[in-house]
Order: C-alpha cells, then sequence, then structure tokens
C-alpha cells in the first residue's frame, strides 16, 4: 500500500482551473519531486492532499485512509511545510511549535525539537517576528518534523536558506525518508529535486504531463551533441529544415551544440563531411528537461515507472 | 496505525486564543466594572442627580432616549443606575469584543496565513469553529456578568437613599448577556462566511449598528413606534423584565443565538477558505 494515494484528483475554483485529474502515488521510503511552474497547481494538489481544500472529484488517501475535508484526517502522521510560512510574530517560535505540536498530542516533540533546532542553529527563545527570513524558514522545518512523521509534505522546504543550512535540511529529508517516511517536495530548486528525490511528476496548467524517475525525465528529453571542427574551418551551415527535432543550442567560432531527438545519426553523417576536431555528449540536467515539458508543448503523459527509491536511500 | 486518526479537542488551541484575547477582554472589564461604579457615584447623591438630570436635559432629546429616556428621573435610582448598563459608550465597548473576537480569530488567522498551519495540525475546522465561538460568546457573557457585578459593588460602595433591587439587575445582566452573545454570534457567522476581514468587520459593525439606531429612533419618534420589533433591541428593552423573568424574550434570543451559531458552523464546514 502507498503511503499517499492521489486518484483522479481535480479541483475547479468556480469556472477557473485549478488541477485537472491528477494520479499518482508515493511509497514509504520514497522522495517524490512535485514541479511545475507558478500557477501550475502545485499549491492546490498539495492542498487538497491536506484536507484544506474539498476536491471538485477524484480522492485522496493517507496512509490507507481517506482525506476529508477539514477533519484533519491522519494529520497527527503528517508533517507540513507550507509554501509560504507565516506565524505569529509575537511568541516565541518555541511557543507556537509547541502549541501546534500539543494540537496533535505529542509529548515526545520537545525533544526532537530541541535537537532539531541545535542542528539548524535557531534560537526558539525569540519571538519570531525578531527572525530573520531563514530563522523563520527553519521554524517552518522543525514544524513539520518535530513530531516525527510517517507522510511529509513540503512545499520549498529550503527557500530562503543559506547553502549550509540548506544541505542540513535536505539530509534531514533524507534521514526522514531512510527511516520510511514518504516525502512530497515540491520546489523550483531542481538541482535539489534530482539530488534527493527519486520519481518526480511535472504538472502544467493543471494536468501530469510526467510522472517518472528522475533518470528517466532526464534521458527521455533530448539528446546533446558538441562538436569542436578544426582549426580554421568555416561553421556549415546546419540543415535544420531537413531534421525534424533538431535545434541549436549554442553556436560559436569553431564550435557547434545542437539538441536532438531520437536517433543521432543524420547528424553524425553530414558531420563526416567536415574536419572534426572532437566531439562530447553534454549530459542535461533535470532543469533542462523540465524546461523542454514547457517549450516544446507536450501534452503526453508516461506511465509511472517501477524505480520508486529516491537518492536517499 | 496505532495512532488515532480521530482528533480530540483542541483545547492547547483555546487555550492559546483565550490568552491572545485576554488583555482586550480584561481592558473592556475593568472599563465596564468602573463605570458602573461611576454611575453610581453620581446616581446616589440627589445633589449630584439633579446635576446629572440637568446635563441630561441640555442633550439632544434623541441622546436623552439612547440614555434610557422618561426612566431617567431624580427619585428612580434604580433606573438612573440602568444607564450604566445601556450608555453609547459601554454598547460600543461591547461592539468592539464582539466584532474583533471571531473576525480576529477566524478571518484573522486566515488573512495572517496562520489557519493553514492549525488546520495542518489533527483538528477538524469545525474544533476551530467551536474555539472560536466559545471564546465570542462567553466573553461576551462574561463581559455583562462583570457589569453586574460593577453593580454589586456599586451598591455595597454607596448609600442609596432606595433600596436597589438587584434582582432586577441580575435579569438585566443575563437577558443583556443573552443579546450581546446573539452580537457576538452574528459576527461570527460574518466571519465564518467572508474571506476579508474588512468585510467581514464591516458587516458585523454595520448590523450592529444599525440595529442600534432603530431601537434609539423607534423609541424617540413615536411615527416609527412600528419598528421597534425589527431590531434585536426590543427582545431587552421591551419585555416585562423590570417584574419578572422575560422567559419569552429569552427563549427567543436564545433560539436565534443557536440559529446563527449553527449556520455560520455550516457555512465555515463547508467553504474552502482562500488560505
Amino acid at each position: 500500500m502507498a503511503s499517499v494515494e492521489i486518484r483522479s484528483l481535480t479541483k475547479w475554483y468556480g469556472r477557473s482551473r485549478g488541477i485537472e485529474d491528477i494520479t499518482f502515488a508515493i511509497e514509504a521510503g520514497e522522495v517524490f519531486g512535485y514541479l511545475g511552474p507558478n500557477g501550475a497547481g502545485k499549491t492546490t494538489t498539495i492542498r487538497c492532499l491536506m484536507g484544506m481544500l474539498r476536491p471538485s472529484r477524484g480522492e485522496v488517501r493517507v496512509l490507507g485512509q481517506r482525506i476529508v475535508a477539514g477533519r484533519g484526517t491522519q494529520h497527527t502522521r503528517i508533517g507540513y511545510l507550507p509554501g509560504e510560512f507565516r506565524i505569529w510574530g509575537r511568541p516565541k517560535a518555541r511557543t507556537s511549535l509547541s502549541m501546534l505540536a500539543a494540537l496533535g498530542g505529542d509529548r515526545a516533540a520537545t525533544a526532537r525539537r530541541r535537537a532539531l533546532a541545535e542542528r539548524l542553529d535557531l534560537d526558539l527563545d525569540r519571538p519570531v517576528g525578531d527572525l530573520s527570513k531563514g530563522n523563520r524558514q527553519k521554524v517552518a522545518v522543525l514544524l513539520a518534523f518535530q513530531h516525527q512523521p510517517e507522510v511529509l509534505i513540503l512545499d520549498e522546504p529550503t527557500a530562503g536558506l543559506d547553502p549550509l543550512m540548506r544541505q542540513v535540511v535536505l539530509d534531514v529529508i533524507c534521514e526522514a525518508a531512510r527511516a520510511g517516511a514518504a516525502v512530497l517536495l515540491s520546489s523550483h530548486d531542481l538541482a535539489e529535486v534530482s539530488a534527493i528525490c527519486g520519481r518526480a511528476a511535472i504538472l502544467r496548467e493543471g494536468r501530469l504531463v510526467e510522472t517518472a524517475p528522475i533518470s528517466q525525465i532526464i534521458q527521455q528529453g533530448e539528446q546533446r551533441l558538441k562538436v569542436w571542427f578544426a582549426d580554421g574551418a568555416l561553421l556549415p551551415e546546419v540543415p535544420l529544415a531537413q531534421w525534424p527535432g533538431v535545434r541549436i543550442v549554442e553556436r560559436q567560432p569553431g564550435v557547434l551544440h545542437v539538441a536532438y531527438q531520437g536517433s543521432a545519426d543524420p547528424i553524425l553523417k553530414w558531420l563526416g563531411r567536415f574536419p572534426v576536431d572532437r566531439i562530447t555528449t553534454p549530459q542535461i540536467s533535470l532543469q533542462d528537461a523540465f524546461m523542454q515539458y514547457y517549450q516544446q508543448q507536450r501534452s503526453v503523459t508516461s506511465p509511472a515507472c517501477g524505480d520508486l527509491k529516491g537518492s536517499c536511500s | 496505525m496505532t495512532r488515532s486518526s480521530r482528533p480530540s479537542f483542541p483545547l492547547r488551541l483555546l487555550w492559546f486564543w483565550f490568552l491572545r484575547l485576554l488583555p482586550a477582554w480584561f481592558g473592556i472589564a475593568a472599563v465596564m466594572f468602573l463605570m458602573q461604579i461611576a454611575i453610581a457615584a453620581i446616581v446616589h447623591d440627589n445633589a449630584n442627580v439633579r446635576t446629572f438630570l440637568g446635563f441630561l436635559r441640555l442633550l439632544p432629546s434623541i441622546v436623552r432616549t439612547a440614555l434610557g429616556g422618561d426612566m431617567l428621573e431624580s427619585g428612580n435610582m434604580t433606573a438612573l443606575l440602568t444607564v450604566g448598563y445601556q450608555h453609547p459608550f459601554i454598547m460600543f465597548l461591547y461592539m468592539v469584543y464582539a466584532v474583533g473576537t471571531p473576525t480576529g480569530l477566524l478571518v484573522g488567522e486566515v488573512q495572517r496565513g496562520t489557519m493553514e498551519l492549525i488546520l495542518s495540525r489533527p483538528i477538524t475546522k469545525t474544533q476551530v469553529y467551536i474555539c472560536a465561538a466559545v471564546l465570542t460568546l462567553l466573553g461576551m457573557f462574561t463581559l455583562v456578568m462583570v457589569m453586574f457585578l460593577g453593580t454589586v459593588a456599586a451598591v455595597h460602595l454607596y448609600t442609596f437613599s432606595e433600596p436597589i433591587d438587584l434582582s432586577l439587575f441580575f435579569r438585566l445582566a443575563i437577558n443583556g448577556g443573552l443579546l450581546a452573545s446573539t452580537f457576538g454570534a452574528f459576527a461570527l457567522l460574518c466571519a465564518a462566511s467572508f474571506g476579508r476581514l474588512y468585510l467581514a468587520v464591516s458587516v458585523a459593525v454595520g448590523f450592529l449598528t444599525i440595529n442600534y439606531f432603530i431601537a434609539i429612533v423607534a423609541a424617540w419618534w413615536p411615527s416609527l413606534e412600528f419598528m421597534r420589533k425589527a431590531t434585536l433591541f426590543y427582545l431587552m428593552y421591551y419585555s416585562d423584565i423590570w417584574l419578572r423573568w422575560p422567559v419569552e424574550n429569552m427563549a427567543k434570543l436564545a433560539a436565534i443565538l443557536l440559529g446563527i451559531v449553527l449556520v455560520g458552523g455550516v457555512i465555515w464546514r463547508r467553504r474552502d477558505l482562500p488560505l
């Protein structure tokens, strides 16, 4: 049984679209990336998952139990970090966090909170209003992790953190996943997602356009060829009209960088007519793959693959 | 799977909100308590009463009506003491609490973004609403009781030329508590229905103010007397409260209060909050 199951989830705000027909599942111990530009529907999905919005259609199950909007179902076992974290400014961080932990009746949260605060170098005895943006984000991290949840819903968990703290938070996420927690990580930092997520879903205009392991998302996009021509050779004119799916990434004196889909055979045969010094095949990043989903306006949804465990494991 | 998935009542949220409200409640309660003593300090002395009534005669007749109207006369100490219960400033203080509490707790938390944190914990929306309702209604009722305690303290502090019937003030306090709580419930309904603080506050304040002015104008202008029944104040001031417990009016107020609270609860539970 998956820890999180979302089936045909649809949310309309009156006549405007929120999300449509979203389906995916997250297994225990998996870190699942949830990607999409602003307004794609990531927060709507997360709020439906948290029971804060009533879905127009479809259902969400967390740890086997159906989530009913407004009922706080399974929330003792969910750690939530909202995208726009705002908390009461006047009370000390400790007071607000302990009140929110107590709402779940968790008495062991104090020790975990203290340990996490030490690890994140956060002073819990200062009013939250006096904290910097980065330190407030640390409070958000504590809020999500302090009750040792089995499911973590994290919306931009490292926003506003310095690189050192960012790494600490990523380590904390990985440790939670290794301990068996299912993690949904929504982030705009694609390097971060590819570093810790095993699979990811890409959302565009409220619909899932891809759900696959990160490695597959990267591979199934364009491939690259970078060619250095021999000294003094003129850069030939690329017959792009004859090669559908090929585009020029970069063109400099003596260097041609092209992206292609499908077979490289026609490009290599064409290159054979020119004095080539060397050829490399640069690896594309998740960011490149992500951009392709939006630039090419593709709308094919690939089936989910079996490789479930994230890089954390 | 061993942990229960049914949320228990969020007493910690109730306590957290109570502590946040306490300074405002205490400030309003203190002013109301002291105001009863100040009124008693004036009306227990006949010379002061004559000055007070002389001052009242200088005021426009509609203001005199707002303060008690024809009941205010030298020798009617009990009626003069009730000025402390219907003074516009007292009404204003009630309004501040009645409107400020539910809108601050429900819409305020939504607008601040902290409602999202509360709802991310094992707590139902209905429980959040109940916490806000308890603090609003009990807060209003306790304010009225503090006002009554002010009268009790004042009666013990000063000597009056006629016996003061405290049971009348107790009836006034209980009935007034119900009325005040009903206005609090209406503000709660607004807080549950609107996504923006200014909208919830405007509608609630508008409703209270219109009710109050209709009651005053209807009492002041005989041609508009028919409008008396159009306000909730009718269930307070136009009853036989001076003689006995106005059971019928209290039952009506309680029914209206309950109805408004339930409607607010249903709206709050069913609507998607603009988090």
